[in-house]
């Protein structure tokens, strides 16, 4: 059951000075079960897109089609609490949703809302935590109290622990150290590889993308531009240059080195595979 | 959120949105006092007649501004049924068993809707052409010579265009954090009492924690940037009075006048 965007405008403000249509007749379809990046320029309707995932927005024409559920212009939806329990979405700067007293508390409150009785909740919110990395000495301790990087990963571990079988993250590493980054990237991979959940992405750092994702997909201007395998994207160069983006680390290095007459053809990701690949052409 | 227009800027390009804000501001009260003087039906329609123009000057669509008279629509009803239940003189129009309605409760509260609606149109067609910043800035100096009463005019209006300032990020926050709870399962239309004031928590709870947030910041910004209140400051926007905005005193001006001449004739 793949996630389907079919002709799907969105438009803010429809019909006053201020209207914007932030989606353009979009057609897209994200694979379930795989790990994919929504990329593009600030203001490209990254945000928009994802928040249809769950209806949190509805799109002003055209239909969204996310597990099993069809959500179209024309209709206003009802019952929605079993797509959004399973469609979990965490936004750009989920800091600002804490208001439980307790840390703990906050990340049991999706799970209680969603029908669990009070100690299972408490027990997906004490795995949830773990997850991200929480100590139980922070349990009993007030969310606001908090660091900036530990907020983040505490609303995150909010939705991680309503269970969801997609996963929806804006921009999760934003303003992340990146020792903290890679851990959450790292927890995204786990869940997506082990718990094979679908995983949907807005990230800026192709690093991330090139390291983590199996799919990307470009907007720009509310259009979608392309949507490749991670491999494939980055290995034509051309899509770097035309979007204006830097590419990963690794793809720079292997330009430089084939601008030296070692080129290396395999699709690798980490510097040690790196390093024994141009070991291989040296030794040779 | 969308529909709610009442106190809303339009960014047109019209005659009206170039006048000089302590003009408009001016005029408003002005007319705002001609809608109290009791000059019949004759006044009101000379009222509505110089608001509608202005409205149509101000390229501003009657949509929007009906729109705006929305959140008023309930106090109307209200003042109606009051009217409809405590007046009674002039002539039956209605009875049910010993319950009467009377002319005159509908004539008067025609009245008051009629000086309602005039006052929402002149006071839609001021916000709606005048960038909050402006309106604030002609406050401040229509306020300056009440100094000498220790009236701080300058705080007054930094008060004011603050809070004008956080109006829409207020909103936004409000939207955004409704938004990151919904998809936490929180449902504001249905649910027990319970449940409901669970919801209604997990909004403001962190609406108030950002709001503090926001006023830290702006207070600390204002700081570092060596702003005391009360200093004397040189303004980036200076207001000068143009042929138009006496153009649009002398009118409201008269307007006034006419009126007052009406109600005694
Ligand atoms: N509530 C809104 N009302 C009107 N316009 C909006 C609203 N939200 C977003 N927009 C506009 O829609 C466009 C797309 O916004 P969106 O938030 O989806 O961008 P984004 O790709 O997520 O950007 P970023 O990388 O900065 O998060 C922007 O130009 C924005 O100005
Ligand atoms: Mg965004």
């Amino acid at each position: 059951m793949p996630i389907k965007f079919e002709k799907v405008s969105h438009i803010y403000s429809d019909g006053s000075p201020f209207t914007y249509t932030a989606l353009k007749e979009i057609d897209l379809e994200i694979i379930e079960g795989k790990m994919t990046a929504i990329i593009g320029a600030t203001g490209s309707g990254k945000s928009t897109l994802v928040q249809h995932l769950n209806a949190l927005l509805l799109p002003t024409s055209g239909k969204v089609e996310v597990l099993d559920r069809i959500i179209a212009s024309d209709e206003k939806p009802t019952k929605l609490k079993s797509l959004r329990k399973n469609v979990g979405l965490v936004f750009q700067f989920p800091e600002y949703q804490l208001f439980e007293e307790t840390i703990i508390k906050d990340v049991a409150f999706g799970p209680k809302n969603f029908e669990f009785s009070e100690e299972e909740a408490i027990a997906k919110a004490k795995k949830a935590l773990a997850m991200v990395d929480i100590d139980p000495s922070y349990y009993d301790k007030s969310p606001l109290d908090l660091s900036g990087g530990q907020k983040r990963r505490v609303a995150i571990a909010g939705i991680l622990a309503m269970d969801p079988k997609v996963i929806v993250l804006d921009e999760p590493t934003a303003g992340l150290d990146p020792q903290g980054a890679k851990a959450i990237m790292e927890l995204f991979k786990k869940l997506n590889k082990e718990y094979n959940k679908t995983i949907i992405i807005v990230s800026h750092d192709m690093e991330h993308v090139f390291n983590y994702c199996d799919d990307v997909v470009v907007l720009d201007h509310g259009n979608v531009r392309c949507h490749l395998s991670v491999d494939q994207f980055f290995k034509d160069s051309n899509w770097c240059e035309q979007l204006h983006i830097i590419p990963p680390f690794i793809i720079q290095a292997k330009e430089l080195l084939k601008n030296r007459g070692i080129e290396i053809t395999k699709d690798i990701k980490t510097v040690d595979e790196l390093a024994e690949e141009i070991a291989k052409k040296v030794i040779k | 959120m969308g529909s709610f227009t009442l106190g809303k800027y339009l960014p047109l390009n019209s005659c009206i949105h170039k006048l000089d804000p302590r003009a408009k501001i001016i005029a408003m009260l002005i007319v705002l006092i001609a809608i109290f003087i009791p000059a019949g039906w004759l006044g009101y329609g000379l009222i509505a007649l110089a608001v509608i123009s202005l409205i149509f000057m101000a390229k501003l669509s009657l949509k929007f501004v009906i729109k705006a008279m929305k959140p008023m629509l309930f106090m109307m009803v209200f003042l109606l049924v009051i009217n409809i239940l405590v007046v009674k003189s002039g002539t039956i129009i209605l009875s049910i068993g010993s319950f009467a309605i009377y002319t005159d409760a509908i004539i008067q509260t025609l009245y008051i809707v009629v000086r309602l609606v005039l006052m929402i149109m002149i006071t839609t067609a001021l916000t709606a052409t005048t960038k909050p910043l402006d309106l604030t800035l002609g406050i401040e100096d229509l306020l300056k010579p009440f100094a000498r009463f220790k009236v701080p005019s300058h705080e007054i209006a930094m008060l004011i265009s603050i809070a004008l300032r956080f109006i829409p990020d207020l909103i936004e926050e409000t939207q955004r954090i409704m938004k990151a709870q919904t998809s936490r399962g929180v449902d504001l239309k249905e649910g027990k009492l319970k449940e409901k004031v669970m919801a209604i928590l997990s909004l403001i709870v962190p609406l108030f924690v950002s709001a503090f947030q926001r006023a830290e910041d702006l207070a600390n910004a204002m700081e570092a940037r060596g702003y005391a209140p009360g200093a004397t400051r040189t303004r980036y926007k200076v207001l000068k009075m143009e042929r138009n905005d006496y153009i649009l005193l002398v009118v409201s001006f008269v307007l006034c006048i006419a009126l007052i001449i009406l109600a005694i004739l």
